[in-house]
């Protein structure tokens, strides 16, 4: 895993490389070991390195016949690849799947992308051609952005490397701030700043000098989808199993330790399960435990433990860490985030790597691709509504909805929570689907930003909009399909891989591997019959029955909890506001600031103070993050860091005159 | 203070709006600006500000559905129980 950055420009070999050393030392986290640079006329490479493969040889840029290539991430699938070109006579000078990666475009062109298995972001300049190829893996796990300026564009894994370019070039931009607000994320190639963008999952795009291409996508969720309605519940079990397994085995593929974060959920048990059972020297296990017992997981991560043996380090995570921590945590989101729960997982990847892991395993997705979420629960919920479900049981249901929220396991409130999804009966088999709630509720932000800004939310005319970003063939796809194409839009890639995944592992150097992200696995699990994974309203149902006799039963029959960290009571210690509200949410910074309008945060200050924490809504436990995470990332670009090359990790320095 | 601003009073406190950019004849939920936690703080508001306790059997639309529905729901209420 490693930091990338490009630089598109009029300009000689050596300016242009200086230029790209300069934004070195602000990858230095995403890559440690090495940095490298690449300078020719109008095109210079940077790369800092995090060695997982072939650590002696592996170092870029590396360069071939034909071209340059940056590349952070890694295509598990490279041995295969590496034989097939063999085949076709191509000799390799490295172990490294860097360099098979180099040589499949070399090969293929851009063909080569559909025969990648893996997570990367990639920069490959073509030297006869003079064209620069930028590439992401297909959910958009590893991150890369670029800024065109007049006729040069800049190329970065990270938003804030431009900030080192000069001026400041970090400006919000108003309605895909909000967007992000309402969704989690923001749509297309847009980013939360004006002029940059961000190269979509599953697309690549080619740059000339003076000439920025269109995007192109080799990829789309369901590309494949037929219905898999003729194997047996029994057959799909057995394939998944298959499937998970070969995912996980791709994914031990490393020259150096593996290691796997247990949540004490069904999806890193399994993961961590399957990694153990191929690979017995593995492992080291990392959890993040919590002060606060109704967030606590680690009655369940122990089970797991016990049962898998395995050497295991837990991280014991209080609202005060939350506090501490959050600034340093919110310079890597770099976007704003309604949930502290990234926090924690910063923190571990810093344990991880006291322990001497560079690489983890994760069950982030499963969620997704085998229908996880309470969103799915609440679109089976209206659809029966609307076809006529008695009351009781429309009541029955809502009250397991969200055992975890106090109000809506209790029966006596249940009118209002009938009211409440009564009232998108009208709007869930829409363009938002299960997107609907989430939208409606984070609709408040509009009331939050700056006045002047003029932010009004229209339901229909945002449904319109979002309705244009669906694929051409979601019009074959039912109700849960759709939506979970939407969540892999939105909430996985805005958040749960970026600002809580990608940054905060990265981080302190850290690599997580996704075995749900495979997509042989995500394409085949997409056809799936609809009740092989919500069995009436048992979600993940063909996980839980695949699994359930090799892990311990407490986990596999456990209602599901969204992983959660303090909020409110984080930056409200004993109900008043604490040091983080005082220093970023005061009025003058508000206003200095202006993203956020300053009467309505002291209106919000003053309700948390004035009526309690344990008054307080799930609503308002998102806000805070939000109010927060935006204002620090402000201070960020206002104030950057500056940095110094560092020489001594210069191990690879390339010129090429012509 | 009448109800009709101790009600404007919270809701704009509380869920951070002013008074005139909201519609009083509409749903607060399908207008954002409460979910269904909302419902519970404003039927708390009832209950310690006005003295009006929320039946389950009312915790519906046609009593919540609105800003004007919870005026009139809370005075029927006081109506029925101070005569």
């Amino acid at each position: 895993m490693c930091g990338i950055v490009g630089i598109l420009k009029t300009a000689s070999a050596g300016s242009i490389r200086n230029e790209v050393e300069t934004l070195l030392p602000y990858l230095d986290h995403r890559g440690p070991d090495a940095w490298g640079s690449y300078g020719a006329p109008g095109i210079g490479l940077g790369h800092t390195r995090l060695s997982i493969i072939d650590p002696g040889l592996g170092h870029q840029p590396m360069v071939s016949d034909d071209s340059v290539l940056v590349y952070n991430g890694e295509v598990y699938n490279y041995l295969e690849l590496r034989d097939l070109l063999r085949s076709y006579g191509m000799t390799f000078r490295t172990d490294s799947d860097t360099e098979v990666v180099q040589r499949a475009l070399d090969f293929w062109g851009t063909e080569a992308f559909r025969k990648f298995n893996g997570q990367f972001a990639l920069l490959y300049w073509h030297k006869k051609k003079k064209e620069l190829i930028i590439g992401r893996d297909r959910y958009g796990i590893r991150p890369l952005y670029y800024l065109p300026e007049g006729g040069d564009v800049y190329f970065a894994s990270e938003l804030q490397v431009f900030d080192h370019l000069g001026e400041r070039k970090r400006f919000w931009s108003e309605e895909d701030l909000f967007d992000h607000g309402l969704l989690w994320n923001t749509t297309g190639d847009r980013t939360v700043f004006k002029n940059i963008r961000s190269l979509e999952g599953g697309h690549f795009q080619v740059f000339r000098p003076g000439h920025c291409g269109d995007s192109v996508p080799y990829y789309v969720l369901g590309e494949t989808y037929s219905e898999d309605n003729t194997s047996s519940f029994e057959i799909q079990k057995e394939m998944l199993r298959e499937k998970l397994n070969e995912s996980v085995r791709l994914r031990l593929r490393s020259d150096v330790p593996v290691g796997c974060y247990l949540s004490g959920g069904i999806d890193s048990s399994v993961t961590s399960l399957l990694a153990r059972e191929i690979n017995n020297n593995i492992f080291k296990s990392f959890s993040v435990s919590f002060a606060d017992p109704s967030l606590d997981e680690s009655e369940y991560q122990k089970l797991l433990v016990d049962s898998l043996g395995f050497d295991h380090h837990s991280l014991k995570v209080s609202a005060q860490d939350i506090e501490e921590n959050f600034v340093e945590a919110a310079r890597h989101f770099e976007r704003p985030v309604f949930r502290t729960a990234p926090v924690p997982l910063y923190l571990l990847s810093g344990l991880v790597r006291q322990n001497d892991v560079k690489v983890v395993l994760t069950g982030e997705a499963a969620d997704e691709i085998l229908f996880g979420y309470d969103t799915n629960k609440e679109l089976k919920l209206l659809s029966l509504w609307k076809e006529g479900a008695t009351d009781d049981k429309v009541e029955n249901v809502l009250l397991q909805l969200y055992p975890h929220l106090d109000h809506y396991a209790d029966s006596q409130q249940i009118g209002f929570l009938k009211m409440y999804y009564e009232g998108f009966l009208k709007r869930f088999e829409g363009p938002l689907a299960g997107l609907s709630m989430r939208v409606s509720n984070n609709q408040v932000l509009a009331n939050m930003f700056n006045r002047d800004w003029n932010i009004k939310f229209d339901f229909d005319s945002f449904e319109e909009k979002i309705g244009a970003l669906l694929p051409r063939q979601s019009g074959n796809w039912n109700l849960l399909r759709k939506n979970q194409y939407l969540e892999m839009k939105t909430l996985l890639p805005g958040y749960l891989l970026s600002a809580q995944g990608d940054r905060m592992a990265m981080g302190h150097s850290v690599e997580g591997r996704f075995p749900f992200l495979d997509h042989n696995l995500v394409e085949w699990a997409f056809a799936l019959p609809e009740a092989s994974k919500i069995g009436g309203f048992n979600t993940k149902h063909i996980l839980k029955e695949s699994f359930k006799e090799r892990i311990p039963s407490a986990i596999v029959n456990r209602p599901k909890r969204p992983y959660m960290a303090p909020d409110l009571t984080a930056f409200f210690p004993s109900g008043r506001k604490g040091r983080l509200v005082e220093e970023f949410l005061n009025n003058g910074i508000v206003k200095d600031y202006g993203l956020f309008d300053s009467r309505m945060i002291e209106r919000f200050i003053g309700k948390i103070e004035r009526r309690g924490i344990e008054s307080a809504g799930y609503r308002d436990n998102m806000l805070i993050s939000f109010l927060l995470s935006a204002q620090i990332i402000e201070q960020g670009i206002r104030n950057p860091q500056r940095k110094k090359i560092d020489k001594d990790k210069m191990a690879n320095r390339i010129l090429e005159e012509v | 203070m009448s109800d009709r601003d101790k009600l404007m009073d919270f809701i704009c406190r509380n869920f951070m709006v002013e008074e005139g950019e909201f519609l009083l004849d509409e749903s607060l939920i399908d207008q954002g600006i409460i979910d269904s936690f909302g419902l519970l703080e404003i039927s708390t508001f009832l209950k310690k500000e006005l003295g009006v306790e929320t039946a389950q059997e009312d915790m519906n639309r046609e009593n919540f559905g609105s800003f004007e529905k919870i005026l009139a729901y809370s005075s029927r209420k006081r109506e029925a129980v101070y005569g």
